[in-house]
């Protein structure tokens, strides 16, 4: 385009040029722009999409996922079905953000985008999922009018990078930190644990399962690894007759006719076969000329499996978990000398336990010595609802816990399962760091009016992104009042009126449908969890506000299979 | 069924997600088609109620009366009808029995949850309504509930009766009901008198002869024939029995084997070691005074041959094969006897004693049965008779469904009036909470404690009475406090009904209600349908 701007440009001064060579170079133009359409750079299905239209494809994209996972936000948002097309058409019910966003298809590249926050956010600190995907939608919200202002994408970018800073250092600021004080901390952690759970299927018995999760992660010492905490699903009973069990449960059984009750345990944890060692070389096989030899080798066989019985009670154990199966002979074996064999256990089931009890997972068993035993002081056939189950109590590794969740139906589990989870995620981050903060829209209101401050204070065209990150973030607060079926126009204003005082703990009140104090209401997140929301929904937003061009590449033909 | 097409299932490749219906479409949507399955049960409620014919997409014909048998063969598609499928299978895992009620209940409070969310409730307060109503159905039903003790043989006959009463089999509930009550109480371990495993009630089906000829036997029955192929014995008194879990047959090694034969003598050799080898076994069995074998099942090789039973014919040892892998413990449990693997470890210390061990011919089959045996575990046998499959199996579910009944009993021990009573009384004593309360937990509380009467009426409705006439004296009466006054439906009126032994576990009614609303609460809480890989 430049040089054909030069050209005309230099053409206007030769005035006397005659029309034929004006005709004809116009012309070429018109052939120059044909040929430019017609050269085709990509594959036949692939697509192009560039500027402004590309721009609000992903623009579209995204504020759809937002608006698709927004009603669930808050302790009053709403529950999707999730309704597979595969196999059995499973039906799932949930409130959680990275579960429903998961499971979606999505075209959408930036809808992707989005998904993938969520899913880091739950890999990261397991809750506010939701919040940060509708944080991000309403960046982009605002974004868009910007950019119909014909405001640049990368001034956009540089004042949400500016308001984003801000906001954090306003959150730092007002985080408190009671790691000092063991009871405050306790209550800290029992606030942030009901304010999780308050929007979760386990609302109605959040103080009951708020306790589970906290006496859970003290348990754990500062760790973060929840592999220790194992969490059984039983159908049967209410959501409240869940409980917190210290020790570990097997859901299998114990074989027959052995001890069903073993003090000071010795645990062998095993992955090996308890049929037969065959010879694994292909096409060997037994040549015999007679009935008797044949009996011989059977019983051949049978004193190998004796012998590696033996070895395996030479350890000295009185309890003996193997992953596969173990058939009737050793079984009866293990029962004579009064060992209580657990067979097919899972491979999860046998990690955790050797994890929990402290032993090795061993396969052979020639050196008793090299093997490192799991201990347990008890163990014992217990019942849950219909079913029984195995219990080993008083574990070496005393961190591990059990907590088993009884619930109406599956769907009810499932989702009580997801809910705690979070919980339990949120929990375990704040024991590392434990600053919090208050819940309720009082920290996204708090960032908000810092934002304002630095709107004002800023010159350029930048202001205008800085004041439109705020409005963003006020959109939370609106979002769980709206979901609350409150007058979110109302509440705001109050809540700003509010905010401008210097120092006010006002946040909505869902409860009671106003603003209310959310100190005193006892509503706490844990600081982490809310810098994670600011800064990955800042990132994506900068992320989809560069793309000014979206190439879909052809699809990968298959083959022909007919 | 008009109600799982209501919601289309829309999805196509492109679409990313379906979010074209309106919200409150979704939910409407999904609370007509609960509510349809709710109505398609609600006629096989109370002991007049009717029953159902099911025809399963393989031609098999199922007649029942049991809520959660109907739902469960429906193949419902619609998620929210699909949880109303759930809940009753959830009421059957709790408490056994009240099925179809609680299905019926939660119909009902979909209902009247429409009714208050198109008068613009918000569907959060509706839920949380729900839930303070649960909670306080509860304490109304143990006011009313009245402590049991397990000695009283009668009240457990009783409520286990009033289980049974609407069955297809409800002419023997004189029978069964005394028989479902033995049946538990044989198995309850003193140690921990709470708990009751209903697996070691064992239930075998045999067709032939009438429901009444149905028996509790104190011992093992096996759908099973004595193999006597070989003539061997088929009652065995003072039978000593053992459990094996190996075959007696000829060698076979788990790596693979030939035997190679080069000529004729050979050939006469391996058959003479074959027989030497069954006698040796069978001769090391009889050592040990064992007169009964029960023979595992095998996979792998011939648990038994023509041959080695006719040497365990030849010595008087009585033979059952094929028992199933997962019976076993069953089996040792009852015999108080070890299983034995291997043949080198068969030794006496390892047999059950049994004063009678016999094959008694049933209908057209045969069972065996040991009875008498020495030092019996804590397990028992029902064996059920009917004069077609379909009585049948409908007397098995019956059957089942009273022994949780007093299996709840055990657990909960206490019991409450039936005939709707509980529910006239709950739809009362919330109704008059309603009116303390203040906003809008109120006016809902209010409009679900009406829907409670929803039991009463279609009880009224199904045994053909004026419904109407005998809610709103049910209610009158209850109003001047008679609060046992319930639906006596053989008498077509209202009587005290804990008179007329009309009694069930508090925590049928307990659980019902809870887990109604709860499922309730989650439809209501669903805002969207979201199509998923």
């Amino acid at each position: 385009m430049g040089r054909n701007n030069d050209r005309d440009g230099a053409r206007r001064w030769r005035l006397a040029a005659d029309v034929e060579t004006r005709r004809s170079d116009k012309d070429d133009l018109v052939a120059v722009a044909e040929t430019i359409k017609n050269t085709r750079l990509l594959k036949d299905e692939a697509t192009e999409e560039k500027g402004d239209r590309a721009r609000m494809a992903s623009f579209v994209g995204a504020m759809a996922i937002a608006d698709l996972v927004k009603t669930t936000l808050g302790p009053k948002g709403m529950d999707k079905i999730l309704q597979s097309t595969g196999r059995g058409h499973n039906v799932t019910v949930t409130n959680d953000g990275a579960t429903i966003l998961k499971s979606l298809h999505i075209d959408n590249p930036a809808a992707k985008v989005l998904v993938d926050i969520s899913k880091v956010q739950d890999d990261e600190v397991g809750d506010g999922t939701t919040s940060v995907v509708v944080l991000a939608g309403e960046l982009l919200r605002e974004a868009e009018k910007l950019v119909n202002l014909k405001i640049h994408p990368m001034t956009i970018i540089a004042g949400y990078r500016m308001a984003a800073e801000c906001a954090r250092n306003a959150l730092l600021q007002k985080a408190k930190d009671n790691k000092q004080d063991p009871d405050r901390f306790r209550s800290d952690l029992m606030k942030i644990a009901m304010t999780t759970l308050s929007s979760k299927i386990l609302y109605q018995d959040k103080e009951h399962f708020a306790k589970l999760a906290v006496d859970a992660v003290l348990r754990l010492k500062g760790s973060t690894n929840l592999e220790s905490i194992q969490i059984i699903k039983k159908a049967g009973g209410s959501l409240k007759d869940s409980f917190l069990d210290e020790g570990f449960i097997l859901d299998k059984k114990i074989g027959i006719g052995q001890p069903k009750r073993i003090e000071n345990a010795k645990i062998l944890v095993a992955n090996t076969a308890m049929d037969t060692d065959k010879v694994k070389i292909y096409g060997a096989r037994v040549r015999v000329d007679s009935m008797a030899k044949v009996a011989e080798i059977e019983g051949a066989e049978k004193e190998k499996m004796r012998e590696k019985v033996q070895k395996i009670i030479n350890h000295g154990i009185n309890c003996f978990v193997n992953r596969q199966l173990i058939y009737n002979f050793p079984e009866e074996l293990f029962a004579d000398a009064g060992v209580l064999a657990i067979e097919h256990a899972d491979f999860d089931g046998i990690e955790r336990l050797a994890l929990v009890t402290g032993g090795d997972i061993a396969s052979t068993f020639d050196n008793p010595e090299s093997v490192k035993l799991g201990h347990c002081k008890l163990i014992e056939e217990i019942m849950i609802g219909e079913d029984k189950l195995i219990h080993f109590s008083g574990v070496e590794m005393g961190q591990a816990c059990t907590i088993v969740l009884r619930g109406s139906s599956s769907h009810v589990l499932d989702e009580a399962e997801r809910s705690l989870h979070d919980a339990l995620c949120v929990l375990s981050q704040t024991v590392n760091d434990s600053r919090v903060l208050l819940g309720g829209g009082w920290p996204e209101m708090v960032m908000s009016k810092e934002v304002d401050e630095l709107a004002r204070k800023t010159p350029g065209k930048k202001s205008h992104a800085i004041e439109a990150f705020s409005h963003a973030l006020q959109a939370i607060p609106t979002i769980i009042a709206e979901n609350a079926g409150l007058d979110s126009a109302e509440l705001i204003s109050q809540l700003r009126a509010e905010h401008h005082k210097d120092t006010t703990n006002a946040g909505i009140d869902v409860i009671s449908g106003g603003v209310g104090d959310m100190e005193n209401l006892g509503i706490s997140e844990a600081f982490k969890v809310k810098q994670a929301v600011l800064l990955s929904a800042t990132e994506a937003t900068e992320m989809i506000l560069r793309v000014d061009q979206i190439i879909t590449c052809a699809p990968r033909r298959r083959e022909d299979r007919m | 069924m008009a109600a799982t097409a209501a919601v289309p299932r829309a999805s196509s490749k492109t679409e990313s997600y379906v979010d074209t219906k309106r919200r409150d479409d979704v939910r409407q949507a999904n609370i007509i088609a609960a509510r349809a399955v709710a109505d398609a049960v609600r006629t096989s409620l109370g002991p007049k109620g009717m029953d159902k014919m099911i025809a399963s997409a393989n031609g098999e014909v199922i007649i029942t009366n049991d809520g959660a048998t109907i739902l469960n063969k429906m193949e419902v598609i619609q998620p929210a009808a699909k949880m109303l499928v759930d809940l009753s299978r959830s009421q059957d895992a709790a408490a056994g029995d009240g099925t179809t009620t609680v299905v019926v209940l939660a119909g009902s409070l979909l209902k009247c949850s429409l009714s208050l969310l198109s008068a613009g409730v918000h569907p959060t307060a509706v839920s949380d309504a729900l839930h303070r109503l649960s909670i306080r159905a509860v304490d109304v039903l143990h006011g009313m509930a009245i402590p049991l003790d397990l000695s009283n043989r009668d009240a457990l006959v009783k409520s286990a009766a009033t289980s049974l009463n609407s069955k297809v089999v409800s002419q023997y509930s004189s029978l069964l009901a005394p028989l479902a009550v033995d049946a538990v109480l044989s198995v309850v371990d003193p140690a921990q008198p709470d708990i009751v495993d209903l697996r070691d009630v064992k239930i075998v089906k045999k067709l032939g002869g009438t429901v009444d000829d149905t028996e509790l036997v104190k011992g093992l029955v096996f759908d099973k024939k004595v193999s006597h192929s070989a003539g061997g014995p088929t009652r065995v008194e003072n039978a000593k029995i053992a459990v094996i879990q190996f075959q007696i047959s000829p060698p076979k090694t788990d790596i693979e084997q030939s035997i190679v034969v080069s000529d004729y003598t050979q050939m006469d050799r391996i058959l003479r070691e074959e027989r030497n080898y069954i006698l040796g076994m069978v001769k090391k069995i009889k050592a040990t005074g064992c007169n009964v074998l029960l023979i595992q099942k095998s996979i792998l090789r011939d648990a038994v041959t023509d041959l080695s039973l006719h040497y365990l014919a030849k010595v008087k040892i009585l033979v059952v094969k094929d028992v199933e892998r997962d019976e076993i413990e069953f089996i040792t449990k009852t015999l108080n006897c070890l299983p034995i693997a291997n043949i080198e470890h068969f030794r006496e210390d390892k047999l059950g004693f049994a004063s009678c061990v016999e094959e008694a011919s049933v209908g057209d089959g045969k069972i065996v049965k040991i009875t008498g045996i020495k030092d019996m575990g804590r397990t028992t046998t029902v064996l059920v008779r009917g004069s077609n499959q379909l009585v049948l199996d409908e007397a098995e579910r019956s059957l089942h469904d009273a022994l949780c009944v007093v299996r709840c009993l055990v657990n909960k021990k206490f019991l409450i009036a039936g005939g709707g009573a509980p529910e006239i009384e709950m739809s009362r004593q919330l109704g008059a909470w309603a009116k303390e309360l203040q906003g809008m937990d109120s006016y809902c509380i209010k409009e679900f404690a009406e829907a409670l009467e929803v039991i009463p009426y279609t009880l009224a409705e199904n045994a053909g009475l004026n419904s109407i006439v005998i809610v709103t004296e049910l209610r009158n009466r209850h109003a001047q406090g008679e609060i046992n006054a319930g639906i006596n439906v053989r008498k077509g009126q209202i009587t005290n009904i804990l008179e007329e032994n009309i009694v069930q576990p508090l925590l049928v009614s307990t659980s019902a209600i809870t887990l109604a609303a709860e499922c309730v609460r989650m439809i209501l809480k669903i805002d969207d349908i979201v199509t998923v890989r």
